[in-house]
């Protein structure tokens, strides 16, 4: 009889233990709950809320909203703004990543050498993404204008070129915003490539020089494989906020000329709130959504491959 | 480790002087090489500034005044005058959303950044990574949910439209959590040992302990609300409640164009942040770099 209730008596000590250990950890919950209310409220339902409302032909003054399925998805593939507007975006992303990442890596290389005013030129450089994108937006507006503009002065007074109509032709108006966006933004990946190089440790540089190995090949066969990681971190984060472009041709071109610089977002919020039309709105959101963590996925792969040497 | 002979400045002076000239060789060199940039990042600004302090005449004037003739103060006696374009409220709106916001996600992170690292409850693993998760979804999805969930709250023109939404924000958690790692568990024994409860060793213990990294998600916080347009542009329409950015869109925006009136509030808008950038700049800097690097 004692032998048979033993087991028993363990079972209900482990029970009544594990009871203790809860009762002593649900206090911790406290710790977690405010942010996880806003959480759930604000980031994690929305995120579920804004897949279904993609499925609805949602109007903002309906009691009852109509369930179509697809139809917004079918509606998107006949799109022609939104197929240009998805366009835009991806070469205007492409195109600001790569020219951030490129002006951000030399001049982090350039800033990591100690030398007077070394750390003024750092402060000075990142002062630009300090600005509010509305300041951005009314320089950029002046910065290409035709007649009065700044890069149009330089060209005509300094260099003595013709005029160049850079916010009136398709081919040229996604790069003169990425250039205006480099500048403002271009502050951030600096510093961030600033810390990743100064991890570096200094004896493989003092070891390529005793090899004879000279500056050029010191960046491309120490600087370059030992910031991968760094540079994987700032091309995705950089990819991932600039898909989401919108105030800059907002504010500078208002997608023009035609639709040769609306970008998704910037159509996304014609579709929502001049138009008021969410449930397409939403189908939009959730192809930029999938386009984007498709596109990160595949970076990440591959720089990681190479990150692996 | 081999210790280099330069280490020593008492041994050698002449290799001092030579690493001296040197260092002056490469200051010249290195300034020759980064000064277009330097151009090209002041010039801009420059241009703004001079554009504030010209008539609303002589804005179309070409080639381009640097120095405005003559240097005029009427762009901001305007602006100050116009009942309808009231930046000293947007400027305050901006400041009181961005304070809020910024304290809110401090304290928050702060404690769940501290449970994460330092606390057992059950489902901790599955709650952090749901809010890893939720990192790789872009915020363009999640607008029009929050828009239509205000909109439900009557909270469409209010201050918590813009700071609420933004306590949500998980990214101070992570690096909070960081930090409270490498606190050593000692020390939280110690004040255990002591009769401390869990909430007075995260309070006086352990906070203290981090100050460096709450300093960098307040100054990463508050520059996003500071600067950000799109969301303030979607929940609020009321000139009262406006935030700056929102405000320069309206003056650049508006029926009349008056475009030094746009550069002078562009000027308002970005001196007192270029300031307060200025007088912070390493400890904004570190932050930066501290918020950019947790990422990783």
């Amino acid at each position: 009889m004692t032998s048979y209730t033993a087991p028993v008596d363990k079972a209900a000590e482990m029970v009544a233990k594990r009871r203790k250990k809860l009762r002593k950890q649900l206090p911790n919950y406290f710790f977690i709950l405010p942010h996880y209310l806003f959480f759930v409220v604000f980031l994690l339902y929305p995120i579920y809320r804004g897949i279904q409302i993609s499925f609805y032909d949602w109007k903002i003054m309906l009691e009852d909203q109509k369930f179509i399925g697809l139809a917004n998805y079918q509606a998107l593939q006949a799109d022609t703004v939104f197929r240009e507007s998805f366009g835009n975006t991806i070469y205007f992303a492409i195109l600001t990543v790569a020219l951030n990442v490129i002006v951000a890596l030399l001049v982090a290389t350039a800033l990591k050498q100690s030398f007077r005013g070394s750390n003024f030129l750092r402060v000075l450089f990142y002062a630009p993404s300090i600005l509010s994108v509305s300041v951005l937006g009314i320089i950029g507006t002046r910065i290409w204008d035709t007649q009065l503009g700044i890069v149009n002065y330089f060209l005509v007074t300094l260099l003595g070129l013709p005029r160049v109509s850079w916010l009136g032709q398709p081919s040229l108006v996604i790069p003169a915003l990425a250039v205006t966006t480099v500048w403002w933004t271009f502050g951030f990946p600096m510093l961030v490539f600033l810390a990743g190089l100064q991890g570096i440790p200094e004896a493989l540089y003092e070891a390529a020089k005793i090899d004879g190995a000279g500056r050029l090949q010191t960046f491309r066969h120490i600087t370059i494989p030992l910031i991968m990681p760094t540079m994987l971190f700032v091309v995705v984060t950089q990819f991932i906020s600039h898909m989401q472009v919108f105030a800059q041709p907002f504010i500078i071109t208002g997608g023009g000329p035609g639709n040769g610089s609306r970008t998704a977002v910037m159509y996304l919020y014609e579709t929502a709130w001049k138009f008021f039309r969410f449930g397409y709105a939403s189908s939009i959101s959730v192809v930029l959504a999938v386009v984007m963590i498709i596109i990160s996925a595949i970076l990440f792969a591959t720089m990681r491959q190479r990150a692996e040497y | 480790m081999t210790t280099l002979p330069q280490m020593n400045p008492f041994q050698n002076t002449t290799r001092m002087r030579s690493s001296r000239s040197k260092e002056r060789r490469r200051t010249i060199y290195m300034w020759l090489i980064l000064l277009p940039l330097v151009f090209v990042v002041i010039i801009p600004l420059v241009y703004m500034t001079a554009m504030a302090f010209t008539l609303e005449s002589n804005q179309l004037n070409f080639p381009i005044e640097w120095i405005p003739q003559p240097t005029t103060l009427s762009n901001f006696t305007h602006i100050f005058a116009d009942t309808t374009l009231p930046i000293v409220r947007w400027f305050i709106n901006s400041l009181i959303v961005s304070i809020i916001g910024t304290v809110v996600i401090v304290f928050l992170s702060t404690l769940s950044g501290y449970a994460f690292a330092r606390l057992e409850f059950p489902f901790k693993n599955f709650l952090f990574s749901l809010l890893i998760f939720s990192l790789m979804i872009p915020a363009a999805i999640t607008l029009i949910p929050v828009f239509l969930l205000l909109r439900d709250f009557k909270m469409l023109n209010t201050y918590q439209a813009i700071w609420l939404p933004a306590s949500a924000s998980v990214l101070g958690i992570f690096l909070m959590r960081q930090h409270f790692y490498a606190i050593p568990q000692d020390i939280e024994d110690a004040a255990r040992m002591d009769g401390a409860g869990r909430f007075r060793i995260y309070w006086q213990v352990c906070l203290p302990m981090v100050r460096s990294s709450m300093v960098a998600i307040a100054i990463f916080s508050f520059l996003l609300l500071w600067n950000d347009l799109f969301w303030p542009l979607i929940v609020l329409s009321e000139r009262e409640i406006l935030t700056l950015p929102v405000g320069l869109l309206v003056i650049q925006q508006g029926s009349y164009i008056q475009r030094g009136l746009a550069f002078a509030a562009a000027f308002i808008a970005s001196v007192p942040a270029l300031i307060f950038y200025a007088i912070f700049q390493r400890k904004i800097i570190a932050g930066i770099t501290m918020t950019g690097m947790a990422g990783q």
